[in-house]
């Protein structure tokens, strides 16, 4: 046996290599495990004595994760990188090029994680053989860091399933579970755990037949075809251009490498993969991607107490208030398997509630995401009650009901008479202080903010309030319960607004402004579309609906003064009877067509003529001054613990585009001098809503280094 | 332990509505809807699903369970949220059934062998299938035997149309291949032999339907009851009154909602001369019982708590009755609507006790002419104390729920006249009669 980080051993004619990375939880393929690997393939080059190859984890469920993302992260250098991909490059040639020395086949035996570089990796061996088990997770997800997969996989992907296929898992990027992989061709076969090892045994040697899935006609009319293979990257440029607005170069490349791998050489199709990924790893947008997903992977740590431990997510939940955040709720914590109970004095409402909730699950079911049995199991998972003295036995209660402090701490009062002491209630206020609502109940420890973004089952983010009282093991268990969901939670204090309303209010403010200032509404909508919002401002606040948009803001005003009074605007809106896409009319005017009302100019109060002539650019960076200010002033009081929590918050809580890294990323690229320059503009020696505070006072960056 | 702890008690229960069958639970299964009943009565006493309260098994009584739930009670406890370590098990004694698993609970906690019991009854007749007959079966089975394409052509060459006819399961159920009667020829011969008119049979239906309805308007029922939003149910204005009702008579139905809250059966314009004009059903021309003196097919699930007192009291719940006694008699299958006289006059035997002391009984009304039977030659029953609040006429059957209706229905009946003792029993296809007596627990 040669290797330590990953080994070769030949048996009876059989060669294995085990993914072993004795240092780390989950393997990934660092430089420590290339060269081994790379060892084992001289090896196996310079003998004859052996007739199949498997590849392997150390066990039946750890197989490797993909390539090493602090690697990557650590790229600064285009050629260096460039020197890495073809590295990998090279050495899965030499694996695909060991196929004409031998008589059996080449396995990969891959069950939990195998993404990335492990799954490109496993297609250079050619056979796929996975355990089928809810913890196996296959796919490409390079293009969710800005990258694309550049060791084979833009190339080996489409010449085994065909460009259309390839394309999608590709471009979007997602994990799929090994029935799924099955049905698409990334597997071969599927097995049971307790088989994998003597089934890839036995496929390596030969001795067990495997039925080759060929695309046939299609593979004819499609992959050997130039001018569908033309039509088909031409298409895949649209849809992402459309999708992505331009700001993400990896899809545009992917759409391009992909198509041609079937029609071009191996080498040549490696050529450009290797091209194009160093130049995309090395690019900002890939360091901004890189940097999110490790800052969502710190937030699961939340759930872990001081000691390490993991807190205990509850299982039984209640929910109160069937309004359409209640019900969101409802529906993604039964959809998790979580037996839940929701109240709402209303019949009607509750009837709503389970109507939505079917027709999700039933849409998944359609989809093939859930099995029947699943399905059913979901559907069972929600229960409704017009009794609250019917929820007895909950470990974790939800709120979401009127936003009045008087109507909250009854139904609190009630609960913590009835439940036992350690059960949570969380209130999913956005206007209300968590403390208050805690003020006088029994056990004020376990009361606990818990705030979600509307539409709850899309918005990755939640706030955890921390009130005065709240312990610390209620913060673990509630982050649990978060993560559970599949959400990215981040603790807060017990501000007005939380964290993300409260940069939201100021932003939105700002660009109402600008419309009654006499900024054409649609140059408004389009410049901060074309910054990378997902909404233009107009749009969002006719979402979320415009009383509900002046009753946050008027809270806002009321905790944080001058600087927070709200222009006029909505409230005229709202004197008008228009609510925002609820009422059919807004800044919009919704129906089968929306589009921008055409009596916005009513709106302008004064037309301020250097404001109507902003560039599109100076309107969108003028809005999210705004919103820096108060992001510094929260950084300042510590409503969050870091700048990168603060950055993490913009993009999942309100869709800051991901490219630019978050609202404080942004700022420290264009840098503190120009940044203060800039706002001192603004500021005018006067203006409340751009008064410098915490770090633009201090003059420097958010970020450290 | 003193005596009394060891009383075994009702100790809660919910049911659904009823709703006659190919209405509003035509699209559920008893699996779903055993398990919703199931977890209502968790959460209403508190019980926790995880660790099961200490609740032993799980039994529920079905006469028909679904053929991929051969052990609907196993599917409706873990649907429920039920430990997977505690046991379930269906039964069944035809429409008796959901009080079978009462009374099999009762002999498991004398036995030793627990100290509370979930007892479903829970029946969705709605989705009894249609089976295919020998023929059909036969057609198929020599298809798939040939080999050559001569011998499959052989074998389609002898496709007949009629072979398409279905055997319904829910007909051939109702018969009893004993005697070979239906179930309504049995109340013909009843009404023959005690002299039972048909005008007498439509008036004693009628009569069900009022007193049902009076109790739905009180708001009687709404103690037992869930409201259930059906599956397939679809969002939108709420559709017209139901058949049978007429708009404005469903009181404490729920502004703008489409769950159903109360029983639907009941018809508030039941009359007489609607009933009169109604042909008889199982005996024409001549016969006496018609779809308007029977009850109907329906679907619903009834959940119980069986436990000893102690137990109840542990889980701080107050019982609502006391099982006093119980009985199961058989008797002639012909004749299986007298099974109530049989079993009655054993139960009270057994708990030494006499028609007076019982302030309410339930006899379920399979037939009005059967109850009328019953009733005659039971001359020691008040028949002002029987049925209060109308039965099957008008409040329908779902064979294997029936029985823990019946029995929750009169707990709470206890508490409401304030009275101490109460019967309640039926008549069971093939020839039995079941019979329980309560007594109230102070509240």
């Amino acid at each position: 046996m040669i290797g330590t980080h990953a080994t070769l051993e030949i048996v009876d004619g059989l060669a294995w290599i085990t993914l072993v990375a004795p240092q780390r939880s989950l393997p990934v393929l660092d430089l420590a495990l290339i060269a081994d690997l790379e060892t084992a393939v001289t090896e196996l080059e310079r003998r004859s004595d052996w007739q199949g190859l498997v590849v392997r984890g150390r066990e039946e469920l750890v197989f490797a994760a993909g390539a090493d993302i602090d690697a990557i992260a650590g790229l600064t250098d285009e050629l260096e990188a460039r020197a890495l991909i073809e590295r990998g490059q090279r050495l899965y040639d030499r694996i695909e090029d060991l196929r004409g020395r031998m008589r059996g086949r080449m396995v990969a035996a891959i069950g939990g994680a195998c993404a990335g570089g492990a799954f490109e990796l496993s297609l250079a061996l050619g056979t796929i053989l996975a355990v089928e088990d809810p913890r196996t997770k296959i796919g490409l997800p390079e293009v969710m860091l800005g990258i694309l997969p550049a060791w084979g996989g833009s190339t080996r992907l489409p010449r085994r399933i065909g460009v259309p296929a390839a394309l999608e898992v590709i471009l979007q990027g997602r994990l799929m579970g090994a029935r799924e992989a099955h049905r698409k061709g990334l597997v071969d076969r599927l097995c049971a755990k307790e088989d994998l090892w003597r089934i890839a045994g036995e496929l390596a040697r030969g001795t067990l037949p495997l039925a080759r899935r060929t695309r046939g006609l299609a593979g004819l009319l499609v992959d050997r075809n130039p001018a569908a293979i033309g039509a088909l990257a031409w298409l895949a440029r649209r849809q992402v251009r459309a999708r992505t607005g331009g700001h993400y170069p990896a899809p545009l490349e992917i759409a391009r490498v992909v198509p041609q791998a079937v029609l071009s050489s191996r080498t040549s199709s490696l050529h450009l993969e290797a091209e194009l990924a160093a130049r995309l790893v090395v690019s900002p947008v890939t360091k901004h991607l890189i940097r999110i997903f490790r800052l969502s992977e710190e937030a699961k740590g939340l759930a872990k107490f001081a000691d390490g431990t993991r807190a205990q997510s509850p299982r039984v939940i209640g929910v109160l208030g069937a309004g359409v955040m209640g019900r969101g709720i409802a529906n993604i914590c039964a959809e998790r398997g979580l037996a839940t109970r929701l109240f709402d004095i209303a019949p009607a409402a509750l009837d709503t509630a389970l109507f939505e909730h079917r027709a999700a699950v039933e849409s998944k079911l359609k989809k093939r995401r859930v099995q029947r049995h699943e399905a059913l199991a979901q559907l069972d998972a929600l229960d409704t009650t017009a009794e609250l003295a019917t929820l007895t036995r909950q470990e974790l209660v939800i709120e979401a009901v009127a936003e009045k402090l008087d109507v909250k701490r009854k139904v609190f009062r009630e609960l913590a008479a009835r439940l036992p002491a350690d059960a949570i209630l969380a209130t999913n206020t956005s206007s209300l202080s968590v403390s208050a609502i805690a003020e006088g109940l029994p056990n004020p420890e376990r009361v606990v903010g818990l705030h979600f973004f509307n539409p709850v089952a899309k918005m990755p983010l939640v706030e955890i309030v921390r009130g005065r009282a709240t312990s610390e093991a209620t913060l673990r268990r509630t982050a649990a319960f978060a993560l559970s969901l599949g959400k990215t939670p981040i603790i807060t204090a017990d501000c007005a607004g939380f964290l993300v309303n409260r940069l939201l209010g100021p932003y939105l403010d700002e660009c109402v402004r600008m419309l009654e200032a006499g900024v054409d509404p649609a140059r408004l909508e389009r410049a901060l579309k074309r910054f990378g919002m997902p909404m233009g401002p107009l749009e969002l606040l006719d979402e979320v609906g415009l009383d509900i948009a002046a009753h946050a803001a008027q809270s806002l005003h009321s905790a944080y003064g001058a600087r927070m009074q709200p222009c006029g605007t909505l409230e005229r809106m709202l004197a008008a009877k228009r609510l925002g896409k609820k009422s059919g009319l807004g800044f919009y005017k919704h129906g089968p067509r929306r589009r921008l009302a055409k009596d916005l100019a009513r709106f302008v109060t004064q037309v301020d003529p250097a404001l109507a002539r902003l560039s599109e650019a100076a309107i969108a960076e003028r809005a999210l001054l705004a919103m820096l200010c108060e992001a510094a002033r929260a950084l300042e009081e510590r409503v969050v613990e870091s700048a990168r929590e603060l950055d993490l918050a913009t993009i999942f809580g309100m869709g800051f585009p991901p490219f630019r890294g978050g609202l404080l990323a942004w700022a420290d690229e264009l840098g503190p001098r120009e940044r203060n320059a800039r706002l001192a503009a603004l500021h005018g020696g006067a203006n409340p809503r751009f008064e410098p505070a915490g770090r633009i006072l201090a003059g420097c960056m958010f970020h450290a280094g | 332990m003193s005596s009394q702890s060891q009383d075994l008690v009702l100790a809660a229960g919910v049911r659904t509505p009823w709703a006659r069958a190919g209405g509003a639970f035509a699209r559920e299964d008893a699996g779903h809807l055993g398990a919703l009943v199931t977890r209502e009565l968790l959460a209403r006493t508190g019980i926790r699903g995880q660790d099961g309260g200490g609740i032993a098994e799980l039994i529920a009584g079905c006469v028909g369970p679904p053929h991929d739930q051969a052990n609907v009670a196993r599917v409706i406890a873990l649907r429920a949220g039920l430990p997977q370590a505690m046991p379930a098990r269906t039964v069944a004694r035809n429409c008796a059934s959901g009080m079978e698993s009462v009374s099999c609970a009762i002999s498991a906690l004398r036995a030793g062998e627990g100290e509370a019991f979930l007892c479903l009854g829970v029946e969705v007749m709605s989705r009894y299938p249609l089976v295919m007959n020998d023929a059909l079966t036969g057609f198929f089975d020599s298809l798939s035997r040939a080999r050559t394409p001569m011998a499959k052509l052989r074998s389609i060459a002898r496709f007949r149309p009629a072979m398409l006819a279905p055997r319904i399961a829910l007909l051939e159920g109702l018969t009893d291949p004993v005697s070979g009667l239906i179930m309504g020829r049995t109340a013909e011969i009843l009404a023959r032999e005690q002299g039972i008119t048909r005008e007498a049979a439509d008036q004693y239906a009628l009569e069900s339907h009022r007193r049902a309805l009076t109790a739905r308007m009180s708001g009687r029922f709404a103690r037992e009851l869930v409201p259930v939003l059906p599956q397939g149910a679809r969002p939108g204005p709420q559709p017209g009154p139901q058949p049978g009702t007429q708009p404005g008579t469903q009181p404490g139905t729920q502004p703008g909602a489409q769950a159903l809250a109360e029983d639907d059966a009941i018809r508030a314009d039941q009359s007489l001369n609607a009933l009169a004009k109604l042909k008889p059903y199982f005996e024409k021309p001549d016969g006496r019982v018609t779809v308007g003196n029977s009850c109907g097919i329906t679907d619903g699930a009834c959940a119980l708590l069986v436990s000893t007192r102690a137990k109840a009291q542990s889980l701080g719940l107050k019982p609502l009755a006391r099982i006093v006694a119980h009985a199961w008699t058989g008797c002639d299958p012909a004749r299986m609507g007298l099974g109530p006289v049989y079993a009655s006059r054993e139960a009270l035997r057994r708990a030494d006790l006499s028609w007076k002391d019982m302030d309410v009984v339930e006899i379920n009304e399979a037939f009005a002419a059967q109850v009328l039977a019953c009733l005659r030659l039971l001359p020691e029953l008040d028949p002002a104390r029987v049925n209060v609040n109308g039965g099957a006429n008008a409040l329908v059957h779902p064979v294997g729920a029936t029985g823990s209706r019946l029995l929750l229905t009169l707990a709470h009946e206890l508490h409401e006249r304030g009275a101490r003792y109460g019967l309640a029993s039926l008549c069971i296809g093939g020839g039995q009669g079941g019979a329980f007596i309560l007594e109230r627990c102070e509240s």
